[in-house]
């Protein structure tokens, strides 16, 4: 080597020396999501390449665990294996679980408390941010955003649709196999459905969602059940809850229970006709947050907290999760409205506007009501 | 006299050489107990574990909420297996006993081409066809065959019938076809010099002398059938359904491996009975 290469190599390492730690090293950013293709599409077409510009040398690989509560089970199986084998650190950098996991999780301290540093920790002051059915998470979540489950139906066939229940059943009795929903195997669509119909014709909805849990209160639940074995038998069963929004498009069914964000967003893909449109009960439908955690001994943990304090920054979940995913805030709204214009934000509560989202949203049960009612509708339901 | 017959070998490392051919089944068989029998034996005793010990809560469970389930996989099977038995006899003897060589040709060539698609692959086209708005319903409308009112969805467990026939009836036509095609053709030309109708002679001669062969391809494709869980979750999302989906919920949704096993071991119960009359009656027969 001359003494001009050896001057440039010795100015190379001395200026890579120079460089601030986060940007030398090379990571691999491993996020776990669980949840339909819209939550992978979410974190590999916006929300990593974002991360990435800002964050050079750092990779963001997302990976989709599959819809509804299983997702969130095989992120659990997971962490517990690698617990069990009494891994150093976990191959899970950060994961977006539903509440019900996320309450598993942290009481069999699975997950790391990261709120309190995160940057953006104090702008989700919502109920969500320190329960989940009914389990303390406070400081082990974020919560990404919200969703809401309504009945979109299509407005040629229905001109007035039913805003409760009992008048939903009706409908359906005089229109055989026109209401689809997805039972409880196929996503929470059709499992928050259930759970609709359960606070609806059971007789209290509010132990159901604050608990405690009683058997006894199950076993109450068995002449809705009944009733919605009755319902069941005018209704068409659905493969999913992309399997409601298809037949809907196809005209095969007329209505149906949807998540609003897929709704929205199938519309502006244009894969569902722009006339559908949604309403929400009044006894209520339930919604649901999901929840950024970090696992307790995660590699790249300090990398994990900065991407979700970028993914619940404001100008993030204005553009992010508003604007191009069609989902409610999952931090305070007045901090995210700040960056949205009137027509984004109006868009948002076209079908259903704030007040009836007020009046009608719901949590989920409380965690084992959640399991026992699942089952409950197997038993009666389903046999 | 002086015994003519020569002495024996003597039996020079006689012990190595007897154990070679262990030594050569060993991997066999080691993946055998190790892949297959060892989480077998798991399965079956994870059936009967409980938070506090043996228990026959998951058994218990499994009939009390997926009895329907069960009844509802079997008659699916049993219909789709007898379907498959009668289009292999129809297709095998088309190929032994037709006449016209050309759609003999065409037949042979075609009936094979489901084989080579995956369980998943023919759900997901199952779907785009026979859905209410599918290929099949919009092509009988638009050539008039039917108004559109009488449209309806198959995606049910005629859906699931239709799936299981369409791709397994190549694989048992296979091992049918090649049976009798390797038939002895002087019975079926004697049979046929004395005027006997092809019927005749398919039902009479053909098919007794294939019938191991048809039980053979029956048997596989029911223990195949009974063990996909793709296509009953694509095509319908109706209760009742096949266990295959009651097994994957449980472990999926509700990470409740105790009755997902249970459900396992009745399957596993159902296809070694059907394994196990197939057995007995070969049996019957060698010893004949």
């Amino acid at each position: 080597m001359d003494r001009r290469s050896l001057l440039l190599a010795t100015a190379a390492i001395a200026g890579a020396g120079a460089l601030p730690a986060h940007a030398q090293q090379r990571v691999t950013l491993n996020v776990l999501t669980a949840g339909d293709q819209n939550m992978v599409d979410y974190i590999t077409d916006y929300l990593g390449p974002l991360f990435q510009r800002q964050n050079p040398g750092v990779t963001v690989r997302a990976i989709g665990t599959g819809p509804g509560d299983a997702g969130s089970q095989r992120i659990w199986e997971r962490l517990e294996a690698q617990r069990r084998a009494n891994a150093q650190s976990v191959d899970v950098d950060v994961a977006v679980v539903h509440q019900n996991m996320a309450g598993r999780m942290v009481a069999e301290g699975l997950l790391a408390r990261f709120r309190e540093q995160a940057a953006t920790g104090n702008l989700a002051t919502s109920a969500v941010t320190r329960n989940a059915l009914g389990q303390n998470v406070d400081g082990f979540v974020m919560p990404m955003f919200n969703s809401q489950v309504a009945i979109a139906f299509n407005p040629a066939r229905v001109p007035n649709p039913p805003t409760s229940f009992e008048a939903l059943e009706q409908w359906a009795r005089q229109n055989p196999r026109r209401f689809g929903y997805n039972g409880i195997r196929g996503g929470m669509s059709g499992v928050g459905f259930v759970f609709g119909w359960a606070y609806a014709f059971g007789p209290d909805q509010r132990r159901l969602i604050e608990g405690p849990f009683d058997a006894e209160a199950v076993a109450a639940l068995t002449p809705a059940l009944q009733r919605l074995r009755e319902f069941n038998r005018n209704v068409v069963i659905t493969g999913g809850n992309a399997g409601t929004l298809d037949a809907l498009n196809r005209g095969e069914i007329d209505m149906g229970p949807v998540w609003m964000d897929m709704f929205y967003t199938w519309q502006a893909e244009g894969r569902l006709s722009p006339n559908m449109r949604l309403v929400l009960p009044e006894s209520g439908l339930p919604g649901q947050p999901m929840y950024y955690v970090i696992p307790a001994r995660a590699a790249n943990a300090d990398v994990a907290r900065r991407f979700i304090e970028l993914a619940t920054s404001p100008p993030v979940q204005a553009e992010g999760i508003v604007r191009r995913f069609n989902w409610l805030p999952g931090i305070d709204a007045q901090h995210v409205q700040a960056h949205l214009d009137q027509q984004t934000w109006n868009r948002l509560f076209r079908d259903v506007p704030p007040d009836v989202l007020a009046r009608g949203a719901r949590p989920m049960p409380q965690a084992d009501f959640m399991r026992a009612i699942q089952e409950a509708y197997e038993r009666v339901v389903l046999n | 006299m002086r015994d003519a017959t020569p002495a024996p070998a003597p039996r020079t490392g006689a012990g190595a050489s007897s154990l070679f051919p262990y030594l050569l089944l060993a991997p066999a068989l080691f993946v055998v107990g190790a892949f297959f029998v060892l989480p077998l034996g798991f399965s079956v005793v994870g059936a009967f574990e409980g938070n506090e010990g043996p228990t026959l809560d998951n058994l218990g469970r499994a009939f009390g909420l997926y009895r329907t389930d069960l009844l509802f996989t079997l008659l699916i099977v049993a219909a789709s297996t007898a379907l498959i038995g009668l289009g292999a006899i129809a297709i095998g003897g088309y190929l032994t006993l037709g006449r016209n060589a050309k759609a003999r040709r065409i037949l042979a060539a075609m009936y094979r081409w489901p084989l080579f698609i995956p369980f998943i692959v023919a759900a997901q086209a199952m779907r785009g066809f026979i859905g209410q708005n599918g290929l099949m319903n919009n092509t009988l409308i638009w050539i008039g065959l039917m108004p559109p009112e009488w449209a309806q969805s198959f995606l049910d467990w005629r859906g699931i019938v239709i799936t299981f026939v369409w791709k397994q009836l190549p694989f048992a036509t296979l091992l049918v076809a090649g049976a009798m095609a390797a038939l002895d053709r002087a019975g079926i030309e004697a049979a046929q010099n004395l005027g006997a109708s092809r019927m005749r002679i398919l039902l009479g001669i053909v098919i007794p002398q294939v019938a191991r062969n048809i039980m053979v391809a029956l048997v596989l494709s029911f223990v195949t059938m009974m063990s996909v869980l793709s296509v009953p979750l694509m095509i319908s999302g109706q209760s009742p359904t096949m266990l295959t989906v009651a097994m994957a919920w449980r472990i999926n949704a509700l990470g409740d491996y105790g009755t997902a096993n249970a459900l396992g071991l009745v399957a596993c119960i159902a296809s070694g009975l059907v394994a196990w009359a197939w057995l007995r009656q070969s049996a019957r027969e060698a010893a004949r």
